[in-house]
Parts: structure tokens; C-alpha cells; sequence
């Protein structure tokens, strides 16, 4: 008899498991509507949710491009590194007398205008980094930079953002600009981080940049300070602001400061947590929807197999690796699909810097591995209950 | 048949009761009966007789409300739900009336279907179940799924089905009232050759008059009750 050759255990569950894949894949329509709406709505889940995290770094990354600096020393009322409330020049000195400071350097940021030479107008970002040190400048192409901008009035201009200036894709090494009637020479390129502004960032001296902006009592925008050795940074920080009065903010802390700006005074988070719930919405009703349908249009046959002896176990089993598989599908071409819009998204300097962080890549698994666990298991429940002596009554 | 076979199935004294709002519907009272190896009994009788009841209760799909029910000597109403589980899959063969195949499933898998819930290996499963539809001149037709079948090829696959596994005790629920007389005549004579063997009995309930002829006994019910247990001494002769 075949029960005397028969294994039960573990070798049942995966005939099973073979049956029950074979049934969701002999149903096509239910087949690839469950994996593309689980692609779909993983697609949104996690590209929305890359774009949000992606907006949001876009705050800290003014302060996150200054990677010598340790601590931001700034007007109290300051919130995010792209608001300016000019400090006095005093200040710098203040701060460079407390103890535990090895250097403290100006760093000016401010709105402006550059008029070309070809008559375009384009709003940037001036930054004016210490004459000396240069901290301040973006790590790429460091060296390069901190020559090209020794020159009287030379600037040096991110080149992600240069279509902004000259839409006619013109090499910008070597056009003057003007700002605030003063003559400036672009003489080279450098790399900043996105940020959430969205203009091109201009880098000139300190000195250089001070002098063409409009007069004003204070011009000096923030103090960056690297801590002596052995010198906690967040402790420096505290005594940073005793001494001076002066708000003092780690780099990581100041970069927090960034972001949550954004999240408190923006609708990004109502807006893109908008978005991402619709993606789990249309996971749950899709999946719930279509799963509970294809469980209901087998009722008949599950009810048979129960009264040949496939046991509740068994069904689950088989139930729960029919959700599994789409669900794994599904994700697959719902992070790929996210995957290649970002990664073919670089190239749009709108979208630069945005990336599926390893918890969004991991979260949208998890989540989308509830929904279809969650979505089977409800739908089979019926299943389980049945009585099997259903398949009898006509 | 001549032999005389202890019986496969016995139930005595059994009682069903079904609640219906806040009252109680008795469909079977105290009904005993005995399913003999060897042979092939019939179950008829009206619709609403209680006919398929009996045939769920002596299948174990189905709990008695009261009195005993014996299958291979295993009393059925003393079993835990996972033994009795097992004990459906190892000894029982089914086949209903609407065949329940799965359509996704070809004619081999299908037939497979019990040995691979039993933890049969898939490829050992198939051919086993491959022999079984060769006996029963499937052969040509493993491959093919449901749709591509008649009615009565489908409910030979349901045969094939329900004997791959060789059980001991096989029940039919109207395994004729799909098909046409002459498919009717052809499912029926498998499962007559089925029941000749004496290690098993074969059950099948029907209203259908037209395969009356391959009983060896038949069993009137009527009104939850049994009104007539003959053999078929007294029907036309056995074909």
C-alpha cells in the first residue's frame, strides 16, 4: 500500500507545496495580477519612500558637504544650514579662545544673483570658505579646487547645476559672471552634494565672496571648529555656547537640524507618507482581494482535498507558499523596478543623491511579506474551517 | 460473489443531528448497517433520505450526533481529528459527483494526489498513479488537464484517484448523475472491477436506476432510515 511507502513529514509538505504552486500558476489571470500588484505597490512603497529620505538629506547636506568641520557655531536663532542670520566677525575670535578648539575657521552662505555675460540671470548659492585652511570646499576634486580659487575674484561653481546658469551646455571654465556688479571668473568645477535649495552653489575665499555681497553690518554666516584631540566634540560644543552665547551644533547634529526642518515646516512628509500609505493600501486590497477570490473559487476543490486527508497543516502550507511566491516575485520587480529609477535617476541632477537605503530595501520586504502572509492566512482561515463533508452536497 | 467477507464498515445505532436556528433537524435515526468487502453496495433512496449523510459519516468527513461507527475495526468516533485525517488519506478512496479535479493539475498529478499528501515522492507518486490510469485506458491522457476531457474520462481520473493509493474502503457520491448513460455504464464497470477485489468494499450512493444492475446489495433509505437491506437475489440480475 502506498501508506507503507509513504515518508509523511516534511516530504508531504513539499509535494504539497508543488500542487498548490502549480494551482496559482494554472491560473494566470490571478498569477500575474497578484505579482504586479505587488510589484506595483512595492514600486511605490519603496521609490517614494527613497525620494522622501532623499529630500530629507537634502537638508543636512549643506553641512554633511563639510566633512573637516566638527561643530557649527551659528546665531541662536538659526535652524538649517541654508538660513542666514549673519553673526559678527568677533565671534570667530570668541570662539577660537575656547578651550578645547585646535582651529576655528568663517564660513559665509548666503543667497545671490549672477548675471552672465550672455545676459542669462541665475539664482545660487554664494559660499565663502577661509582663505587659508579652504575648509568648506567639497571633498571632490579638493586639491584642484582649493588652486583654481586663490585667484582675486576667481569662483569655483558646482558642475552639477551649471545648465542652470547656461542652458547651452557651455563648458563654464573660464566665463565671467557678474554679481552684485562685481566681475567674478569661474575657474573651475567642483562636486557639492544636492541640496534642498536646488541652486548651484558658488565657492569663492572668504575675503573675496564678503566683499560682493551686499553691505551689512555682519557677514559671517557660521564658525566651523574642529576639536583637539581627546576633545569630545558634543561636550566642546556645550562649552562652546557658555562662553560665547553663540548656538554651537555638532556636525551631526546640525545636519539633524537639517532635516528636520524640512519635516516640521514642509508637506513632504504628509505627501510622500501619503503615497507610500496608498502603495500599502494597494498591496492589502490587491492581494487580500485577489487571494481571498482565488481561495473562493477553489472552495470546492480544497474541500475535496481535505476529505482525501490533506490535512489544515497542509493547506496553510500550501496557501502560505502561494502568497510567498508572488510576494517574492512581486518585491523582485517592485525594488528592481525602483532600483533602475534610481539608478538611471542620477543623471537628472533633480534627483541626484537619492538611494534605497538598505532599511527601505529591508523594510519594504518585511512589510510586503505581511501584507501577503497577513492577506493568506485571512483568506484561508475559511478553508481551514470547512467541514469537508462540503464536497458532497452538490 | 460468493465469498463471505467480514464487513469493512459498520455503524450502529447512529444518529445525526443538525441544528437549524434554534432548533434541532434530525436527518438520521439510529441507523445501523454493515458495508461488506468484496462487494459493492448501493445507497438509495429520495433526495433528503439521508443517504449521502451516511455515506459522510461512514467516510469520516462527518461526526455522528450519537452511536458508533467502525471502519477496518478503527472506531472513527473515538479518533483525534489529525489521526482521523490520516486515517481518511491511507484507507479511503472518494470520488463525488463533480468529479473535483483540479483543473490546474494534469490527469497524472490529479491521480496523485492522495499518495503525494502522504508524503509520497513526486516522480514514485506519478508513477504509481501513471500505472493506475494505464489500467484504467487513461494512459494517452496523463498529460492532458480536466477541460481537455470529457465528463466521463474525468470521473475515470477520479477513479484513478481515488484507487492509486489502493484503498480498502471506496465511496462514491452519485458518480453517475454527470454523465451520460453509456459513460455512466463504463465508470461503473471500473469501479465493479474495483469492488471484486476482496480486500476492499466500495460504497455508492445514487438515485440513478440505471446502474442499479451492478449492486451486489442494495440499501433503501427513506426519511433518515433504513427501509430495505437486500441483496440482489431479488433485483435483475448482477451484469
Amino acid at each position: 500500500m502506498a501508506s507503507l511507502n509513504s515518508q509523511s513529514g516534511p516530504q508531504s509538505f513539499l509535494g504539497m507545496i508543488g500542487i498548490a504552486l502549480k494551482m496559482l500558476m494554472g491560473d494566470p489571470v490571478k498569477y500575474f495580477g497578484l505579482v504586479f500588484g505587488i510589484g506595483f505597490s512595492t514600486l511605490l512603497m519603496s521609490q517614494q519612500a527613497s525620494i522622501f529620505v532623499g529630500l530629507l538629506t537634502w537638508g543636512a547636506n549643506p553641512v554633511l558637504d563639510v566633512r573637516q568641520a566638527q561643530i557649527w557655531v551659528m546665531d541662536p536663532r538659526v535652524k538649517q544650514p541654508d538660513q542666514g542670520q549673519p553673526i559678527s566677525d568677533q565671534s570667530l575670535y570668541r570662539v577660537r579662545s575656547v578651550d578645547g578648539v585646535a582651529w576655528a575657521v568663517p564660513y559665509a552662505r548666503s543667497a545671490a544673483t549672477v548675471k552672465t555675460m550672455q545676459g542669462n540671470i541665475a539664482a545660487i548659492t554664494l559660499v565663502g570658505v577661509d582663505n587659508q585652511s579652504m575648509v568648506g570646499l567639497p571633498e571632490e576634486n579638493l586639491a584642484n579646487s582649493m588652486a583654481a580659487i586663490r585667484g582675486r575674484n576667481a569662483a569655483i561653481l558646482d558642475g552639477n547645476k551649471t545648465n542652470l546658469i547656461w542652458a547651452d551646455g557651455r563648458d563654464p571654465v573660464g566665463e565671467v559672471v557678474e554679481i552684485n556688479d562685481n566681475r567674478v571668473v569661474v575657474t573651475g568645477l567642483t562636486s557639492s552634494l544636492a541640496n534642498f535649495s536646488g541652486l548651484p552653489t558658488l565657492y569663492m575665499k572668504y575675503s573675496d565672496a564678503i566683499a560682493i555681497t551686499p553691505p551689512e553690518r555682519n557677514k559671517l554666516s557660521f564658525v566651523l571648529v574642529s576639536a583637539k584631540p581627546g576633545v569630545e566634540p558634543e561636550a566642546l560644543a556645550k562649552r562652546i555656547t557658555e562662553v560665547t552665547g553663540l548656538k554651537a551644533l555638532t556636525r551631526q547634529q546640525f545636519a539633524a537640524a537639517g532635516t528636520q526642518f524640512i519635516i516640521e515646516n514642509t508637506g513632504i512628509p504628509i505627501s510622500f507618507g501619503a503615497a507610500i500609505g496608498l502603495g500599502i493600501l494597494v498591496a492589502v486590497v490587491i492581494t487580500a482581494l485577489t487571494l481571498a477570490m482565488f481561495v473562493a473559487e477553489n472552495l470546492k476543490n480544497f474541500g475535496a482535498l481535505k476529505a482525501i486527508g490533506v490535512t489544515n497543516q497542509q493547506i496553510l502550507v500550501m496557501v502560505l507558499s502561494q502568497a510567498m511566491l508572488v510576494g517574492f516575485i512581486g518585491y523582485g520587480i517592485g525594488i528592481g523596478g525602483t532600483a533602475a529609477f534610481l539608478y538611471f535617476g542620477q543623471a537628472d541632477p533633480s534627483l541626484r543623491g537619492f538611494k534605497a537605503l538598505g532599511e527601505i530595501v529591508g523594510g519594504s520586504a518585511l512589510l510586503v511579506m505581511a501584507i501577503v502572509l497577513g492577506s493568506a492566512y485571512a483568506s484561508v482561515r475559511k478553508v481551514l474551517k470547512l467541514d469537508p463533508a462540503i464536497v458532497f452536497r452538490g | 460473489m460468493s465469498i463471505i467477507s467480514p464487513q469493512a464498515a459498520v455503524i450502529d445505532q447512529v444518529i445525526k443531528e443538525f441544528p437549524s436556528g434554534n432548533d434541532v433537524i434530525r436527518v438520521l435515526h439510529g441507523i445501523s448497517l454493515g458495508i461488506d468487502y468484496g462487494k459493492m453496495t448501493m445507497l438509495v433512496g429520495p433526495s433528503g433520505c439521508g443517504k449521502t449523510t451516511v455515506l459522510s459519516i461512514l467516510s469520516g468527513t462527518l461526526s455522528a450526533t450519537s452511536g458508533t461507527v467502525t471502519v477496518m475495526n478503527e472506531r472513527l468516533d473515538r479518533l483525534k481529528n489529525d489521526d482521523l485525517v490520516r486515517f481518511r488519506r491511507r484507507k479511503i478512496g472518494f470520488i463525488f459527483q463533480q468529479y473535483n479535479l483540479i483543473p490546474t493539475l494534469n490527469v497524472a498529478e490529479n491521480a496523485a494526489i492522495p499518495l503525494i499528501s502522504d508524503g509520497v515522492a513526486w516522480e514514485d507518486a506519478l508513477a504509481q498513479s501513471g500505472r493506475m490510469l494505464d489500467h484504467l485506458g487513461l494512459g494517452p491522457h496523463k498529460a492532458k488537464y480536466p477541460r481537455q476531457l470529457s465528463g466521463g474520462q474525468q470521473q475515470r481520473v477520479a477513479i484513478a484517484r481515488a484507487l492509486s493509493h489502493n484503498p480498502a474502503l471506496v465511496v462514491c457520491d452519485e458518480p453517475t448523475a454527470a454523465l451520460d448513460a453509456a459513460s455512466g455504464q463504463a465508470v461503473m464497470a471500473l469501479l465493479d472491477e474495483a469492488a471484486d477485489d476482496p480486500n476492499r468494499a466500495v460504497l455508492v450512493v445514487t438515485h440513478d436506476d440505471r446502474i442499479f444492475s451492478f449492486a451486489d446489495r442494495i440499501i433503501r433509505m427513506e426519511d433518515g432510515r433504513v427501509i430495505d437491506d437486500g441483496l440482489t437475489q431479488s433485483l435483475p440480475q448482477k451484469v
